[in-house]
C-alpha cells in the first residue's frame, strides 16, 4: 500500500503540472493573438471582398524594395507602380496598347512624338507635363542613378552617352515644345517603341518632388507623387500596404474600387492558400500539391502562362568543356523536356520548351512560332552516344566528363536539376554536380562564368521578340554563357535595325533556328501560373507585359454567386 | 538480561581461509556490475538492440536491398507503399496527327470523344470542328481536367488548355483511374459559353515492351504481347518526390545521419570531458583560463566555420560536405559538455570520499578514474543523448542549405525537408525518415538513461 501510494502521487503532480503548463500556454497564445490584432490596428479584420467599403485585399510575395520608377526592376515593383502610376500608354483589358497620359502618338524611324492629355494630374492636382517625363528618363539615365534598366532607354538619341556620362543629361534627344507634347528623337528605327512605354523605367518623375525627398524618393508611401488611379495611403514595411483610390485621376470612369488592401506579405504557398480558405484575400497562386483540393472544393481554376521562359543554358567560354560543340548536342539529345514538364515537375500550364521564343510572341500576322515553326529535337540516346564519343575525342577525354549545374535553391529547381543530374549519369554517364545557389550568388556565378550549365529564365521586357532575340548577342550583359558568333549577330542585327516585319520575322525564324542547331541552350519550359480568384471579383488581369496582377480596373460582382 | 554461557570452544582459533572463503557470492568489478545492472533493465536492452539494429539497417541492409537510391522511377512517383503495380503492355508513344474524318464523333453537343483507349502515355481527345448556333468562324475551346464529376457551371476543375483546334493530348500527370474532362467553347472575346460537355475518361497504366525489358520486368528471352500484364518494380516503402525508392534511400541516407548522430557527438563530448575535467580538477588560475577559453569558442559562429573548413578542404560546390561537417562539429561544440563536466568535478573535488581516497594513498589518475569521472557519467550520458538528435538535425538544416550531403546522395534530415513540402499528400515521405530519426533518438535517450543508472557508483550494488 505504501509503495502505491508512494507511486501515485509524483504521478498526480505531474499530471497537475501539466494541466497548469497546458493552460498557461493557452492563455498566452490567446492573450498574445488579442494584443497582436490590437497593435497590427486591426488589418487581420479585413477580408477578401468587403462589398460595403467597396475594397478587396490582395496577397504581395515580397515587399517592393523601393518604389522609384527609375531604378525598378522587379516584378512586384513593376505590379505596385502599375497601380499608382501611369506612364505615357498603357496595357489595356484586350492586352492592346491604349493612350495612358498620352491621348494620341506617332512613331517614324527618326522620331516619336506624343500628345499628352491636359486632365491628367499628379495626386497633389497639379498637371502632368511633358518635363515630367523628360526629367524621368534624364534621372534614369544619369550613372550616378545606376538603373539596371537605363538600357532599355538607349533607344532615344544620345541616351548612351549620357549613361555612360560622357555627355550631360541635357544632351539626351528628348525635349517638349510646350508642356503637353513630347518629341522623342530616336537613335535608330525602333518599330516598338510604343510597345516599350509601358515599362516602368518611362513613368514621369516630378522635378521639385524628387529634390524634396532627399533622395529618399519610392522609399516609402509619403515619399511618392503618385498620377495613377491609386495612390498608397499606408505603408508598413514587411507587413502590409493600402491603396486608395486617387482623387485626382484623370480617368475616374474606369476605376471602381476605393480601396486595395494588402494585409499580407508572404511568399509562403501554405499560408496564402489559407488565407484564401479563409476568405482574407481575394486571389491566390495553386502549386502542384494543392490541386487536388482546389478540385474537391469546387473553386474555380485559372490559368496564365506569365510569358517567362527557362532554359538550360550553357558555359560558352573557350576554357569550359561546355564550349565543345558534340557535347553540347550530347545534353541536348539525351534531356527529354517533355518527360520533364509533364511528368516531374507536374505544374499545370506548364509547356515542354521547344525554343526559346514562347509561343504568346507575334509575328507579321500570326504567332511567330507557327509562321517560323522550331526545328524538333527528338530525344536520341544513339546518337547522343555518337556526339559524346567524338566529344571526348576532341577533348581528348577517356571518360565522360563531369559538369557543375548551376541552380536556384527553390523546390521547382532542386527537382529539374537533381533530374538533369540522373538523366546525364544514367544515360551518358556524365557526372554532374549541383551548385545550389540563392538568386543573387547565382547572377554573380553566372556573370563571372563560374558553371557549366545553368537553370536560367527570361522574361520579356516589352512585346517584341527581340527582347528574347538579343539575349546570345555577344555584346549583350545578360548574355551569361558569353556565346559569341558572327553569324548569330549578323542576324541579330537584321532584326534590331530593320523595320518591315517580314524581314524581321524571318530573322528571329533564323536565330531560332541557329540556337537548336548550335545547341546553345536547350529551353525547358514556359512558365504558367494557377490560382483562384474569390468569384465576386471581375476583372483581375493577369498579364504577361505591365502590372501583374492588375486589379487597378476591378470591380466588385457578387450577383453571380 | 540474558548471558550466554560461553565454552572453552569458543576461544579457539579459527583455521584460516575456512569461512572467509564461503563468501555469498563473488565480488563484482565495477564494470561486471553495471553491466548486471543494465541487462536487468528492460527498457535499456531494447533501446540497444534497437540500435544494433538501425546499425545493421545502415550498413548490411544496402548489401541486401540492392536498389540504386539515385534510380529515378518516374512512373511511380510519390506512391506509398503498397500502391497498385499493375502495368499493360502497350505499343511505346508516338506523335499524334490526329485524322478526323477517322473517328466517329459522340452523341454529345461538341461531340467531345475519347480517340483512342486512354492511358497513361496520352489521353487524346477530338470533338467536332464548330459550335451549332454560331457563326463557323474560328472558335476556341477550353479543356478542363478533374478528379471529382464537376457539379455545376465555373468549376470544371484544373484548366489543361486553350485551343483553336478541335483536338487535344492530355499527357500532364497521368495516373491511373478516372478523370472528368470539360470541353467548353469560347466566344470570340475568350469568355466561355454555355456550351460545355464533360465526359469521364478512365486511364490505365501502361508500359513500352522495349521500356519493359529495358527496365528488367521482362527477360530478354521472355516473348510478350501487347495487352498483356506485368508489375512494375516493387518499392516496399513507396518512392519519393522524383521517384526513387524510399527503402534504398533510407538505407543510404541512414549510413550519413548516424555516421553524424554518433560520431560527431561522441567526439566532442570526448573532448569536452577531458578538457572541463582538466579545468575542473586543476582549479584557481588554470580553470579560469581554460573556461575564458571555452566561453570564446561558444561566441564562434557555427555556419561561419563550416564554410571556412568547406573552403580550407577544397570542397567545390555540389561535393559532400560531411567532413568539414563533423571537423567544424568537434572543434566548436566542445564548450557545452566541458562546462557541465567542470561543474560535477569542481563539486566532486570537495566530498568526502575524495579526500578519504586521497588519504588512503590514491593517486590522481585513480581518484580521477575510479571515483570523479563514474560520478560524472550521468551529467556526459545525458548529454550525449541530447547531442545525438541535435546533430543529426543540424547535418539536416546544413543539407538544406547545400553545404552538408550532396544530391543525389540522400540522409534522413535532408529527407525529412524535402517530404515535409507534401506533407498533406504524400505524408509517408517525411513519416519514414521522421520514424527513423525519431526511433534512434529515442533509442540513444533511453540507452543513456540506463547506462546512468547503471554506470552511477552512488547506485552501486542495489537492483
Amino acid at each position: 500500500m505504501l509503495a502505491l501510494t508512494k507511486n501515485t502521487s509524483p504521478n498526480r503532480q505531474l499530471a497537475k503540472f501539466f494541466i497548469i503548463a497546458f493552460a498557461g500556454v493557452a492563455a498566452l497564445m490567446l492573450t498574445l493573438h488579442y494584443a497582436g490584432r490590437a497593435l497590427s490596428g486591426g488589418s487581420s479584420d479585413v477580408s477578401a471582398v468587403d462589398e460595403a467599403a467597396n475594397s478587396i485585399s490582395i496577397l504581395l510575395r515580397d515587399e517592393p524594395p523601393q518604389l522609384d520608377s527609375s531604378r525598378a526592376t522587379d516584378a512586384i515593383s513593376g505590379m505596385v507602380l502599375g497601380h499608382v502610376m501611369e506612364g505615357l500608354v498603357r496595357m489595356g483589358l484586350d492586352s492592346r496598347l491604349e493612350g495612358a497620359v498620352a491621348k494620341d502618338w506617332e512613331v517614324t524611324p527618326t522620331t516619336a512624338t506624343f500628345w499628352l492629355r491636359d486632365n491628367a494630374k499628379w495626386n497633389d492636382g497639379q498637371p502632368v507635363t511633358a518635363a515630367d517625363f523628360i526629367f524621368a528618363w534624364q534621372t534614369a539615365l544619369k550613372p550616378e542613378t545606376a538603373s539596371e534598366y537605363a538600357f532599355l532607354l538607349f533607344a532615344i538619341k544620345k541616351a548612351e552617352a549620357v549613361n555612360k556620362g560622357e555627355l550631360p543629361s541635357s544632351a539626351l534627344g528628348v525635349n517638349a515644345p510646350d508642356p503637353y507634347t513630347l518629341v522623342i528623337e530616336l537613335e535608330r528605327p525602333v518599330p516598338f517603341f510604343d510597345k516599350m512605354l509601358v515599362f516602368p523605367t518611362f513613368y514621369p518623375i516630378r522635378e521639385d518632388f524628387y529634390a524634396a525627398t532627399n533622395g529618399r524618393f519610392g522609399a516609402d508611401a509619403d515619399q511618392l507623387l503618385y498620377n495613377g488611379p491609386f495612390q498608397i495611403s499606408r505603408w508598413v514595411h514587411g507587413s502590409s500596404m493600402t491603396f486608395e483610390r486617387n482623387p485626382h485621376f484623370w480617368n475616374q470612369d474606369e476605376i471602381h474600387l476605393d480601396t486595395i488592401h494588402v494585409p499580407y506579405i508572404t511568399s509562403d504557398g501554405t499560408a496564402s492558400l489559407n488565407f484564401f480558405k479563409d476568405g482574407r484575400i481575394a486571389s491566390t497562386g495553386l502549386q502542384a500539391e494543392n490541386l487536388t483540393e482546389a478540385m474537391r472544393m469546387g473553386w474555380q481554376i485559372r490559368q496564365h502562362r506569365d510569358g517567362t521562359v527557362f532554359f538550360l543554358e550553357f558555359n560558352h567560354r573557350p576554357e569550359r568543356l561546355t564550349d565543345n560543340l558534340n557535347l553540347r548536342r550530347a545534353v541536348q539529345r539525351v534531356l527529354d523536356m517533355e518527360e520533364m514538364v509533364y511528368k516531374v515537375t507536374k505544374l499545370p500550364g506548364y509547356e515542354p520548351g521547344v525554343s526559346l521564343f514562347p509561343g504568346w510572341l507575334m509575328g507579321v500576322s500570326a504567332p511567330l512560332r507557327e509562321e517560323h515553326p522550331p526545328q524538333k529535337v527528338v530525344p536520341d540516346l544513339t546518337a547522343a552516344k555518337g556526339y559524346l564519343a567524338a566529344a571526348m575525342q576532341e577533348l581528348n577525354l577517356t571518360e565522360p566528363p563531369e559538369l557543375v549545374l548551376l541552380a536556384g535553391d527553390n523546390p521547382i529547381s532542386n527537382i529539374q536539376s537533381e533530374w538533369v543530374q540522373q538523366s546525364l549519369k544514367a544515360k551518358l554517364g556524365i557526372d554532374v554536380k549541383i551548385d545550389k545557389q540563392i538568386f543573387k550568388q547565382r547572377l554573380a556565378k553566372m556573370t563571372s562564368g563560374d558553371f557549366d550549365l545553368v537553370l536560367a529564365g527570361w522574361g520579356p521586357d516589352y512585346n517584341d521578340p527581340l527582347t528574347f532575340g538579343d539575349l546570345f548577342a555577344s555584346w549583350n550583359k545578360n548574355n551569361r554563357g558569353r556565346y559569341n558568333s558572327a553569324a548569330l549577330d549578323a542576324l541579330i542585327e537584321i532584326a534590331q535595325t530593320r523595320l518591315e516585319p517580314a524581314v524581321r520575322m524571318r530573322a528571329f525564324g533564323d536565330i531560332q533556328q541557329h540556337l537548336i542547331e548550335n545547341a546553345v541552350l536547350l529551353p525547358m519550359y514556359e512558365r504558367g501560373v494557377t490560382y483562384v480568384v474569390d468569384p465576386r471579383i471581375r476583372q483581375l488581369k493577369r498579364r504577361v507585359i505591365g502590372p501583374d496582377p492588375d486589379v487597378s480596373r476591378a470591380y466588385i460582382d457578387s450577383s453571380g454567386e | 538480561m540474558s548471558t550466554t554461557d560461553l565454552t572453552p570452544a569458543d576461544f579457539q582459533q579459527l583455521q584460516s581461509g575456512a569461512a572467509a572463503a564461503q563468501t555469498p557470492r563473488p565480488s563484482l568489478s565495477y564494470w561486471a556490475d553495471a553491466w548486471r545492472r543494465l541487462r536487468a533493465n528492460p527498457r535499456a536492452m531494447i533501446s540497444m538492440s534497437l540500435i544494433v539494429f538501425l546499425l545493421a539497417f545502415v550498413s548490411i541492409g544496402p548489401g541486401l536491398w540492392r536498389v540504386d537510391p539515385a534510380a529515378q522511377d518516374l512512373d511511380q512517383i510519390g506512391i506509398g507503399p503498397g500502391a497498385d503495380r499493375q502495368v499493360t503492355l502497350a505499343e511505346p508513344f508516338q506523335q499524334w496527327q490526329p485524322s478526323i474524318s477517322d473517328i466517329a464523333l459522340a452523341d454529345n453537343p461538341l461531340g467531345l470523344t475519347l480517340a483512342m483507349p486512354a492511358n497513361t502515355q496520352a489521353v487524346r481527345l477530338i470533338w467536332s470542328e464548330q459550335v451549332p448556333q454560331q457563326q463557323p468562324q474560328q472558335t476556341r475551346y477550353r479543356l478542363y481536367r478533374n478528379l471529382f464529376a464537376p457539379k455545376d457551371t465555373g468549376s470544371f476543375g484544373l484548366p489543361l488548355a486553350v485551343v483553336d483546334r478541335s483536338w487535344f493530348e492530355d499527357r500532364l500527370d497521368l495516373q491511373p483511374g478516372t478523370y472528368h474532362y470539360t470541353l467548353v467553347a469560347l466566344d470570340a472575346d475568350g469568355a466561355e459559353t454555355a456550351s460545355a460537355v464533360t465526359q469521364a475518361v478512365d486511364v490505365i497504366r501502361v508500359i513500352s515492351i522495349a521500356e519493359a525489358r529495358q527496365r528488367g520486368l521482362l527477360d530478354a528471352k521472355e516473348t510478350a504481347e501487347l495487352g498483356q500484364s506485368l508489375e512494375l518494380a516493387w518499392h516496399p516503402l513507396g518512392t519519393d518526390y522524383l521517384g526513387r525508392d524510399m527503402l534504398a534511400r533510407l538505407m543510404y541516407g541512414g549510413q550519413v545521419s548516424l555516421f553524424i548522430g554518433i560520431f560527431a557527438p561522441l567526439a566532442f563530448v570526448l573532448l569536452g570531458v577531458i578538457y572541463g575535467s582538466v579545468s575542473g580538477f586543476l582549479g584557481g588560475v588554470t580553470d579560469q583560463a581554460m573556461m575564458r577559453f571555452a566561453d570564446f569558442v561558444v561566441a564562434l559562429p557555427f555556419l561561419l566555420f563550416m564554410i571556412l573548413f568547406k573552403v580550407i578542404f577544397g570542397i567545390g560546390p555540389g561535393e559532400s560536405g560531411i567532413w568539414p561537417m563533423l571537423v567544424a562539429m568537434i572543434i566548436l561544440l566542445w564548450p557545452a559538455p566541458a562546462r557541465l563536466v567542470r561543474g560535477q568535478i569542481l563539486q566532486i573535488r570537495e566530498e568526502g570520499y575524495v579526500s578519504a581516497s586521497r588519504l588512503l594513498g590514491g593517486t590522481t589518475s585513480y581518484v580521477v578514474g575510479r571515483h570523479m569521472l563514474p560520478n560524472t557519467l550521468g551529467v556526459i550520458l545525458v548529454t550525449m543523448t541530447f547531442q545525438v538528435p541535435s546533430a543529426i538535425f543540424t547535418e539536416a538544416f546544413l543539407s538544406f542549405i547545400g553545404m552538408g550531403v550532396a544530391p543525389p546522395t540522400p540522409s534522413w534530415g535532408a529527407m525529412c525537408n524535402e517530404g515535409i513540402k507534401s506533407m498533406l499528400t504524400r505524408p509517408h515521405e517525411l513519416l519514414f525518415p521522421a520514424m527513423l530519426i525519431s526511433i534512434t533518438v529515442l533509442a540513444f535517450n533511453l540507452l543513456g538513461d540506463g547506462l546512468r543508472d547503471a554506470l552511477d557508483a552512488r547506485m552501486r550494488g542495489s537492483e
